[in-house]
């Protein structure tokens, strides 16, 4: 909390001073590889005459089904072993708390914390006072800040296995899966201002690579 | 590990092979609807406009079809976002069985939806060929809009069954029309050969081979008119499609010669009441199938015109022109047509019927069509069909229906116990072999927006 004073942030642990390694290079290598899925800059925009809880209610659940099935893929290889703290990098530490249940960060193993994660989206997409079903039912006021929590959420799994967990990745060809994953959700949260840059820092290098190429 | 490079190598369960494939297909099949989704709706918000200029709309009557427009795009939304369920639906009646499931009429129940509900269970399906035809299916339902397929509006599953719901066709299907009529006349056959004409044709342009027509995938609308269905389910490619299914013919000879010296009377009898069961059977029936389909050398979509004259002559005959006691002895006389395809000379058919017939069921370099739609068009046997309106206009054979759920068109079924509960299992969600299954949930624009009646501008691509 010393890089940044916000409050927000108590959960987001920068450490100074570390190389980034050449771990980032691997990466950015390998952010070539894309499904050949089209136009996604166009995709994430918001359609002619929709309302915007309903195209990011939509998205969200989407972003949600395709992390939990792309860290599925991984868990074999994110273990309290391999992974006794939730980190994306050197540089970066995550402590959870949700809170109301935890309201003190806690510090534990990235599939303790990706757990915890994954169970409190999944809780607040079933909850129909805030993701209604019903055609009609109005969404509640504070629609568009829960949804901002929860991409920010999200966007730590997709930091911790392209952190942590890229040689799997590529062993499992399916970089450019995710990757293709990635780079929609970036255009989404960029698109209507979802995440703050500073919750992205973790991946900026990635980030720009993957939207330089097409804007 | 993290900076080596891809030199190591982990060590990967089976669970993680699965999940692999599975995220993989998932995020492939994603990412090549999106933008088809973003091209369609934009497509659907251009009719609208087109619409309301050729009707000369005010700016304020504009203003509100837009608004009215964007509220059903905005439920669209929400309804891909609600996971559909076997609890969503009312089962009213069996109407269907297959080797594979059956076909119930059920009403989704918040809204009072009639639809066909067919269930399949994944147990009888997993085998490679049948899953291939099931994405085949999927496929093309998701791609073909318009007046010739039978739309499918959602697709969904559980541990045990697949469940595709589609639109309900109360008028049944032309096997069971062929069965209660002894014949049909030539003017009746000309109207469902027509239709069925342009609904091949259809599927071809959007470069599909449908492979297996025959009368049970011609279904009737509620106004007598054919769809085309069952691109390899219930009824659907069988043992019959496959060439070494025959290699023992030499051990199966013909049991009994009886039904080769029948009359053509008693033939069409025989035939009728062996025909239920015969759809029925997870071997099928190769009568309607044509010759190189059998053969290693290849086919194209040429070969569902052979099917389409085999049903012709069934339709004027009575029974189809190979029909034997076995299967093996159906398919030795497909693959020795030249010998066996005769007309037997106490039914009366005209020469442009007959000349059809042998058109479709020859060769397929010589058949009929291998020059484009067009010439199959232009044959005489089809002279006056209004092919531009052939939908529009009166069925050669009008259908009753009393309601929107009338099932008088359907034989009766006995109930099953497919739709009963598995006992509680707490198995993972990832159950072995369960991945093709996976993102089989498919939802439609139209038919789930739809309040009342259909606007104008999205019945545009109807023919």
């Amino acid at each position: 909390s010393f890089l940044f004073g916000s409050r927000s942030s108590k959960t987001f642990k920068p450490k100074k001073n570390i190389p980034e390694g050449s771990h980032q290079y691997e990466l950015l290598k390998h952010a070539e590889a894309t499904l050949g899925s089209g136009n996604l800059r166009m995709a994430v925009m918001l359609p002619e005459g929709e309302d915007l809880n309903e195209w990011v209610a939509v998205n969200t659940v989407d972003f949600f089904n395709q992390i939990n099935m792309l860290y599925g893929t991984i868990t074999d290889f994110c273990t309290e072993e391999s992974c006794p703290v939730m980190s994306a990098g050197p540089k970066y530490e995550y402590h959870w708390a949700d809170g109301t249940n935890i309201k003190k960060p806690i510090k534990c193993s990235a599939p303790k914390y990706i757990d915890y994660l994954m169970t409190w989206v999944q809780d607040q997409l079933d909850d129909e006072t805030l993701f209604p079903s019903k055609i009609g039912v109005p969404f509640p006021k504070n629609f568009m800040s829960v949804a901002k929590t929860i991409l920010k959420r999200l966007f730590r799994v997709y930091a911790h296995i392209y952190h942590q967990h890229f040689d799997p990745v590529i062993q499992l060809q399916e970089e450019a899966h995710l990757n293709t994953s990635f780079k929609h959700f970036i255009f989404f949260v960029q698109e209507f201002n979802l995440i703050d840059r500073r919750e992205l820092a973790p991946l900026q290098e990635l980030i720009e690579k993957l939207t330089s190429k097409d804007r | 590990a993290m900076t080596a490079g891809a030199t190591t190598t982990f060590p990967m369960s089976n669970h993680t092979r699965e999940r692999v494939t599975v995220a993989k297909l998932t995020l492939e099949n994603f990412y090549s609807n999106l933008i088809l989704q973003h091209e369609e709706r934009e497509t659907r918000q251009k009719k609208l406009e087109v619409a309301m200029e050729e009707e000369g709309l005010a700016d304020e009557e504009k203003k509100l079809r837009r608004s009215q427009h964007a509220r059903k795009e905005t439920e669209f939304l929400r309804l891909k976002r609600t996971r559909l369920g076997l609890d969503d639906f009312e089962s009213l009646k069996v109407i269907g069985r297959g080797a594979f499931g059956e076909v119930r009429l059920v009403q989704k129940k918040d809204t009072g939806h009639i639809y066909a509900m067919k269930i399949l269970r994944k147990a009888d399906m997993l085998e490679k060929e049948q899953v291939a035809h099931i994405r085949a299916e999927r496929d093309i339902l998701v791609e073909a809009d318009g007046a010739w397929v039978v739309k499918m509006f959602y697709s969904f599953q559980d541990k045990r069954n697949l469940y595709l719901i589609m639109e309900f066709l109360p008028g049944g299907d032309m096997m069971t029309l062929l069965m209660k009529k002894d014949t049909l006349t030539e003017e009746e056959t000309q109207f469902y050969i027509s239709e069925t004409v342009l609904a091949i044709d259809a599927i071809h342009q959007l470069g599909f081979i449908h492979r297996d027509v025959k009368p049970d995938n011609l279904l009737l609308d509620a106004k007598g008119h054919v769809k085309l269905s069952d691109f390899g389910l219930c009824t659907g490619l069988k043992k019959a499609h496959r060439t070494e299914f025959y290699r023992n013919l030499t051990h199966n000879p013909p049991s009994d010669f009886s039904f080769q010296n029948m009359n053509s009377k008693r033939k069409a009898e025989t035939w009728k009441k062996n025909r239920r069961q015969l759809a029925y059977s997870t071997v099928g029936t190769p009568d309607y199938i044509a010759p190189e389909v059998f053969m290693q050398t290849g086919y194209n979509k040429l070969c569902d015109w052979w099917s389409l004259g085999v049903i012709m002559y069934e339709m004027l005959i009575g029974f189809p022109p190979f029909c034997s006691e076995t299967p093996q002895e159906t398919y030795r006389k497909v693959m020795s047509w030249k010998e066996t395809l005769a007309f037997p000379p106490e039914v009366p058919v005209s020469e442009k019927a007959k000349d059809l017939i042998l058109r479709f069921c020859t060769d397929s370099e010589n058949r009929i069509g291998n020059g484009g739609v067009e010439e199959i068009k232009g044959h005489p046997f089809f002279e006056g069909v209004d092919w531009g309106h052939i939908r529009e206009r009166p069925a050669a054979i009008p259908i009753e229906i009393r309601s929107i759920d009338d099932t008088s068109n359907f034989d009766d079924f006995p109930e099953s116990d497919i739709l009963q509960p598995v006992p509680n299992t707490t198995e993972p969600d990832y159950k072995s072999k369960d991945w093709v299954f996976l993102n089989y949930t498919y939802k439609r624009f139209e038919g789930l927006t739809q309040r009342g009646s259909i606007p104008t501008y999205m019945k545009a691509g109807k023919l």
